[in-house]
């Protein structure tokens, strides 16, 4: 008896507690993908130096006169991790993490401050220690995205 | 009068950082700018007055052999709840401290609140004795990151997680002395006042 009333009273809590997640998440979703996409929008911008519409489900998202904006997902150490790169006739202009479910702290060096991203620019990039997989997955990825954007005839 | 005394009992005297030194991890790894303390010092508080008040509204159901698992899913819910707000409509903030908003479930401070407290009086006690002690918390986080944050400027040291436990620590040792000194204070007042006549 005195089992039954604590798998009862548990159970309606979980109910209680299950039925106003899912309607606060309900609530929220639409906002927070408007903020996740404006997030993206904004990285874009800054890596091209124009607008870019994200929303097209292209990978492709700019080429023309020997600049190919191009984005990809690598496989980084908490899952999927998605990249964006700007090449200029051949070399890396820019590198940008656009989303990631790395561990905090390992992650930091994907952040738009730390130098590591920047280190693409100058062509010489090495694993960070402590952070193999993560940086790993950024580099193939970075790679596979360069190789495509030098084959990118944009069209022509 | 009451009401200001139970505050301050829960905010300061057991002040969940400084006096019972529960929650530091939090404090420990979100103080590096005010910001971030601020942000931190919000949701715990929005998950510690929300479950101490639910709690403390159904605690003649909960039975005593499953009020942890009870207690836990509560403050879970909150947390969620919370996270989800914060990716709705504090989206920069969110990016910066998402992973230690999801972790305040694990936070001894919340826990305790509420099997010490909300769990054993009514909702009006138990949201005014959890606002004194988010109160306390967001002092003590504060306080740290203010402290990181200007000793950053000329201390690099500071804004790393050694100098968290460094200023931590030292905090700690001025917030001990003020209360030694207080309880001093008051051994010698009692010492001082005439001794009631043994009958």
């Amino acid at each position: 008896m005195r089992a039954l009333r604590s798998v009862v009273a548990l159970t309606l809590l979980a109910v209680g507690a299950g039925g106003a997640l899912a309607w606060f998440a309900a609530f929220t979703s639409e906002r927070a993908r408007a903020n996740r996409l404006a997030a993206e929008v904004r990285a874009l911008r800054e890596l091209a130096g124009a607008d870019v519409a994200p929303a097209t489900s292209g990978d492709l998202l700019l080429c023309e006169d020997g600049r190919v904006l191009l984005r990809g997902a690598g496989r980084g150490y908490g899952g999927p991790l998605r990249v964006a790169v700007a090449v200029q006739d051949g070399a890396v202009a820019g590198v940008r993490v656009l989303a990631h479910q790395e561990t905090p702290g390992f992650a930091d060096i994907l952040a738009v401050e730390a130098p590591w991203l920047d280190s693409f620019k100058a062509g010489e990039v090495h694993a960070v220690t402590g952070a193999t997989v993560t940086s790993n997955a950024v580099i193939a990825t970075v790679r596979r995205l360069v190789e495509r954007a030098r084959r990118e005839t944009c069209g022509r | 009068m009451r009401a200001l005394r139970v505050l301050w009992t829960a905010a300061a005297r057991r002040n969940p950082a400084w006096a019972q030194l529960l929650g530091l991890c939090p404090l420990l790894a979100v103080s590096n700018t005010v910001a971030n303390a601020a942000g931190l010092a919000v949701a715990s508080a929005v998950v510690l007055v929300g479950s101490a008040a639910s709690v403390a509204a159904v605690r003649s159901w909960i039975p005593v052999d499953v009020r942890l698992p009870c207690f836990v899913l509560v403050i879970a819910t909150f947390t969620t709840l919370v996270n989800l707000a914060m990716e709705a409509y504090a989206f920069a903030l969110h990016q910066r401290i998402a992973l230690f908003v999801q972790i305040i479930v694990t936070n001894c401070m919340i826990l305790g609140q509420v099997e010490r407290v909300a769990s054993k009086v009514p909702v009006g006690r138990a949201v005014l004795d959890a606002l004194g002690a988010a109160a306390g918390f967001a002092a003590a986080i504060l306080a740290l990151g203010a402290a990181r944050q200007f000793i950053a400027l000329g201390f690099p040291l500071a804004a790393m997680p050694a100098g968290a436990f460094m200023i931590a620590g030292l905090l700690l040792a001025v917030a001990n002395a003020v209360s030694t000194r207080s309880e001093q204070r008051q051994t010698h007042r009692d010492l001082q006042a005439p001794r009631p006549r043994e009958p």
